[in-house]
């Protein structure tokens, strides 16, 4: 058989081509080739060796710079440093980031936008605490597509963000409420604290009701437990409080303290969904945060526009915290899933570049 | 020179080269390319150099129009530049998008017999010969210690800021997003003002040595109170403009699919949308698209739509094409594109599918009855006349409000509708703070925005003490660039006033 290895002819000249692996397709194309301009299949193959050469090279580079890309330290140059990070799961991270200005201008119920690179996507994050004297503000983030994974995998100590800015949305009211409820779950549990706290050095009476799915998962019970004067956690297996939902937990809460007067609940809007109707039939004021997709953080957009009592307000601006009783949480759930297939197909190509491991790049004319 | 007349001057006006319309729907190189030198050099020629201008009296900055068009004619760029960046520091974007036809060139009387002169074009060529040669107008004027904030930074902001920095203020400009220019920047597409213009003007700029800070949103951060009390700024500017969209409040706005024409517009210009996946910022529009209203955002937004693949590209609009308030040239160059216009069309309703997508517009058909307030012949519903029109994306382009945070965080006056309220020279309720461009106006233009900038810099300085011979000696002609025998180079500032803390330290002596 003869030796056509990385060679095809076109017209009667033989060209050399290399596959491209698909993860650097977007850089370097389907394949590399070129012509040897010759006629005759022997000189081709004499020829063949130095380009095939070349281009597995040319490979090589560019997955190492994908991959110094995929896992390198973000390090924009910005002056957004990355000054502390903890693991509380395969899911979700902290991050302190160094920002004196943020940290003294912080309030309870704001965020911030994060844009973690200069081709990134600008995503709101909760400041999850912060620390005047030290300059420093806190995320806790949950992977769940793109961006936050990338930002799992490259924010370390000492890496820098694009931009952060903020904080923003209208700080939360923590006037009035003399015995509150506190509620946090999923990505919510964390942004919850700074208002729990608040309501505590308030002089509220505060239950602070979290959930997690087990007792591995769980982080800052020393911290919520020191600005509580009631700590409900309920975990889905029941490894640790109450085996249940953070709704399980109000009810507890509610049977115990029928005086409470206000409510607050950060997560996913399902679960902001199920803390307004348990306290609907009781009349309590039930305030939530709700999370739309934001582009600006402005007021620029619309992007992050919700229904509230039939009327139209943009979340980053009149909100984020919103009269639940009056939220449209259908509304702000179907807007969630806009753009669902591009995050989609962003997190899978994602997660594929990192799989593909190059080192042997794939050979042939493979069309 | 002999007197040039109607009838020795060049009778057509030079047409500028554009990019064929089949090339430039697939991608976002700009659509005219600009003139060459020989091009501006015949344009300038058609210029009488009238010695009572019309023009400068329409232009919002008072460019010296014939003053600048002479020196081209001269061949002498360098000194066009100078004369034009004395008024306006950023002219390679005004020639750019700037509705001359309303202005400056509506009013020249060579278009009462031929075509006005293309003031604009000529602009926009002395403003890219400068970006091409690195020229700048670094004028080394003597530090006066004042430190002044500038909130914003679309073209009020920057004209402000450069007015305050030649006047040797320390000029801090604080804006919101991660990158400066406002709508220049996130609004106006690359085709119609490609990014590194504004780079470059941005970068003029910080030659006079302004600094621009991103990242910064002013009343959240800290608040304008805070600038003037904490931060030791003697004088703040605001510009933080009129982008808040607006939408109508019919059924089915909160269907996916469903977007103000400035979401489609930051997602495309600031996010890199279109370049997803290798930007992480998705825009989804499929492939039908109907933007609803007229304006030079619709156009935009329209024009946008068409590059991003989409196959059909309508626009909505509830008046008729006279009304349209866009810039003639951006809808002949919308309608050359391919984008459908429908006239005397507005829509109703949304209508969606079992996932919260838009399947369809429904619109109603209108006629046009007696004039309202202004001017226009307002537009009346025909009953019975609804349809249903396909479309997977619906695009608001009806107009904007004042943006928010800064009435939200401090105690500065605004009038009902959420501007702020100025006075004759644009000083807000609040000492000290001033504030121009779409904040004060509501949706303008660039080149008022920019006016805007320039007036309140006039007032902040009298505010401060600087005096500046420009203002002093303000009897200019264009035949001669000397004021009362002072050379226009010459000009100096002068601080009557010495800034608080010195006068103090004066006073003990
Ligand atoms: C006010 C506010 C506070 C938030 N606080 C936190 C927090 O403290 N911790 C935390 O983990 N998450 C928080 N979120 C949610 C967080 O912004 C999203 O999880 C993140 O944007 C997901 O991006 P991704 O690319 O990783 O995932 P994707 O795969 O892109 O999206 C996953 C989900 O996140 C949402 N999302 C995507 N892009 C955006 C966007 N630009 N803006 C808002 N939501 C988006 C979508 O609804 C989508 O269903 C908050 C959201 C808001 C609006
Ligand atoms: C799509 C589009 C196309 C247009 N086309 C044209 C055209 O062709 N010709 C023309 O003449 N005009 C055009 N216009 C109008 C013109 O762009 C505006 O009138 C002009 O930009 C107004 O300038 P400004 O400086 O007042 O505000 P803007 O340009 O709106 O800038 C305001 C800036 O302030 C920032 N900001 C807001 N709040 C804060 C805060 N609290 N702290 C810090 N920063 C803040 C914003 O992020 C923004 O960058 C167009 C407008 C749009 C939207
Ligand atoms: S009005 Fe027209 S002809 Fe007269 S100076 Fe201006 S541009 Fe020239
Ligand atoms: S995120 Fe753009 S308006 Fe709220």
């Amino acid at each position: 058989m003869s030796d056509t290895k990385y060679l095809f002819r076109r017209n009667r000249t033989w060209w050399v081509k290399v596959a491209v692996p698909a993860a650097l397709r977007d850089e370097l194309g389907y394949d590399l080739r070129r012509s040897l301009r010759t006629s005759d299949l022997d000189e081709a193959r004499q020829a063949r060796e130095p380009v095939v050469a070349e281009f597995r090279r040319t490979i090589a580079d560019a997955e190492r710079r994908r991959r110094r890309m995929c896992h390198e330290p973000l390090d924009s140059g910005s002056g957004f440093v990355v000054t502390a990070r903890e693991d509380f799961s395969d899911v979700t991270f902290l991050l302190e980031v160094h920002h004196p200005q943020l940290a003294r201008a912080a309030q309870p119920g704001q965020f911030v936008l994060v844009l973690a690179h200069e081709r990134g996507e600008r995503i709101p994050l909760t400041i999850a605490d912060f620390d005047r004297d030290a300059g420093t503000f806190t995320m806790v983030i949950q992977a769940v597509g793109k961006t936050t994974r990338e930002m799992q995998l490259r924010c370390q100590v000492g890496s820098t963000l694009h931009a952060v800015v903020g904080p923003m949305g209208c700080p939360s009211d923590i006037a009035g409420a003399a015995k509150v409820v506190c509620v946090g779950g999923g990505l919510g549990i964390a942004s919850i604290y700074p208002q729990l706290r608040a309501f505590q050095e308030r002089g509220a009476f505060v239950i602070g009701i979290v959930g997690f799915r087990t007792e591995e998962l769980i982080f800052w019970e020393d911290k919520f437990r020191r600005h509580c004067d009631e700590l409900i956690i309920c975990t889905d297996d029941g490894s640790v409080g109450i085996k249940g939902m953070v709704t399980d937990g109000i009810e507890v809460a509610l049977a115990r303290h029928p005086d409470v007067d206000e409510l607050v609940a950060i997560g996913p809007p399902v679960m902001m969904r199920a803390c307004a109707e348990a306290t609907r039939p009781h009349g309590i004021r039930t305030t939530v945060s709700l999370n739309p997709i934001m582009v600006d953080g402005t007021g620029m957009c619309g992007g992050c526009r919700v229904t509230v009592g039939d009327e139209m307000k943009f979340t980053c601006v009149d909100g984020p915290e919103f009269d639940a009783h009056q939220v449209d949480f259908a509304d702000l759930m179907s807007r969630q899933r806009r753009f669902r297939d591009k995050e989609q197909f962003a997190a899978e190509r994602w997660a594929r570049s990192l799989e593909t491991d190059t080192a042997d790049a794939p050979g042939g004319g493979r069309r | 020179m002999t007197k040039k007349t109607i009838r020795t001057i060049p009778q057509e006006r030079t047409t500028i080269p554009e990019q064929p319309v089949a090339e430039r729907i697939h991608n976002f190189c700009e659509v005219a390319l600009g003139y060459r030198p020989e091009d501006a050099r015949r344009e300038a020629e058609r210029c009488l150099l009238c010695p009572e201008p019309a023009c400068v009296l329409a232009c919002p900055v008072a460019i010296d129009i014939p003053g600048f068009i002479e020196q081209i004619c001269l061949g002498k760029d360098r000194a066009a530049y100078d004369i034009v960046a004395d008024a306006n520091l950023l002219p390679a974007i005004c020639g750019r998008v700037c509705p001359q036809e309303d202005q400056c060139e509506l009013v020249c009387p060579v278009g009462d017999t031929l075509e006005p002169v293309a003031i604009g074009r000529l602009e926009r060529w002395v403003g890219d010969r400068a970006l091409a040669e690195g020229w700048d107008t670094g004028a080394a004027v003597e530090r006066s210690g004042l430190k002044v904030a500038i909130v914003g930074s679309g073209p009020a902001s920057l004209a402000c800021a450069a007015d305050m920095a030649k006047a040797g203020c320390e000029v801090i400009v604080y804006e919101a997003l991660h990158e400066p220019g406002g709508v220049l920047r996130y609004g106006i597409p690359e085709f119609r003002l490609p990014n590194h213009v504004i780079d470059a003007e941005i970068a003029n700029l910080t030659k006079l040595g302004v600094t621009v800070e991103c990242n910064t949103l002013v009343g959240r951060l800290f608040t304008i109170e805070q600038l003037v009390d904490e931060m030791g700024f003697s004088a703040v500017f605001v510009g933080t403009g009129a982008g808040s969209p607006r939408f109508m409040g019919i059924p089915g706005e909160s269907l996916h699919g469903v977007l103000s024409a400035n979401e489609l517009l930051t997602r495309c210009n600031l996010m890199g949308a279109l370049e997803f996946p290798a930007y992480d910022t998705p825009i989804d529009i499929g492939t039908r698209v109907a933007v609803i209203g007229s304006g030079n955002t619709a156009m935009d937004a329209l024009r946008v739509s068409l590059r991003a693949g989409a196959e059909q590209v309508a626009c909505v609009y509830r008046r008729s094409r006279e009304e349209s308030p866009a810039r003639l040239e951006e809808l002949i160059h919308a309608e050359e594109e391919g984008v459908e216009f429908h006239w005397l069309t507005a829509p109703v309703e949304i209508l969606g599918d079992d996932d919260g997508a838009v399947r369809a517009m429904r619109c109603i058909r209108m006629e046009l009855g007696e004039p309202d307030e202004s001017g226009r012949r307002r537009p009346i519903p025909i009953e019975g006349s609804e349809y249903d029109f396909e479309t997977e994306t619906v695009v608001y382009a009806i107009g904007t409000r004042a943006n928010p945070v800064i009435g939200q965080t401090s105690k500065i006056a605004l009038d009902e509708r959420g501007y702020i309220r100025v006075d004759e020279h644009l000083a807000t309720s609040m000492a000290g703070v001033y504030a121009g461009g779409d904040i004060v106006t509501g949706a303008a233009t660039v080149i008022l925005a920019m006016g805007a900038g320039r007036r309140a810099a006039a007032a902040m300085k009298a505010y401060l003490g600087i005096r500046d011979t420009a203002v002093v000696y303000d009897e200019r002609t264009s035949a001669d660039r000397r004021w009362f025998g002072i050379d226009a180079g010459e000009r100096n500032f002068t601080r009557l006033r010495l800034p608080a803390d010195d006068a103090v330290g004066v006073g003990g002596t």
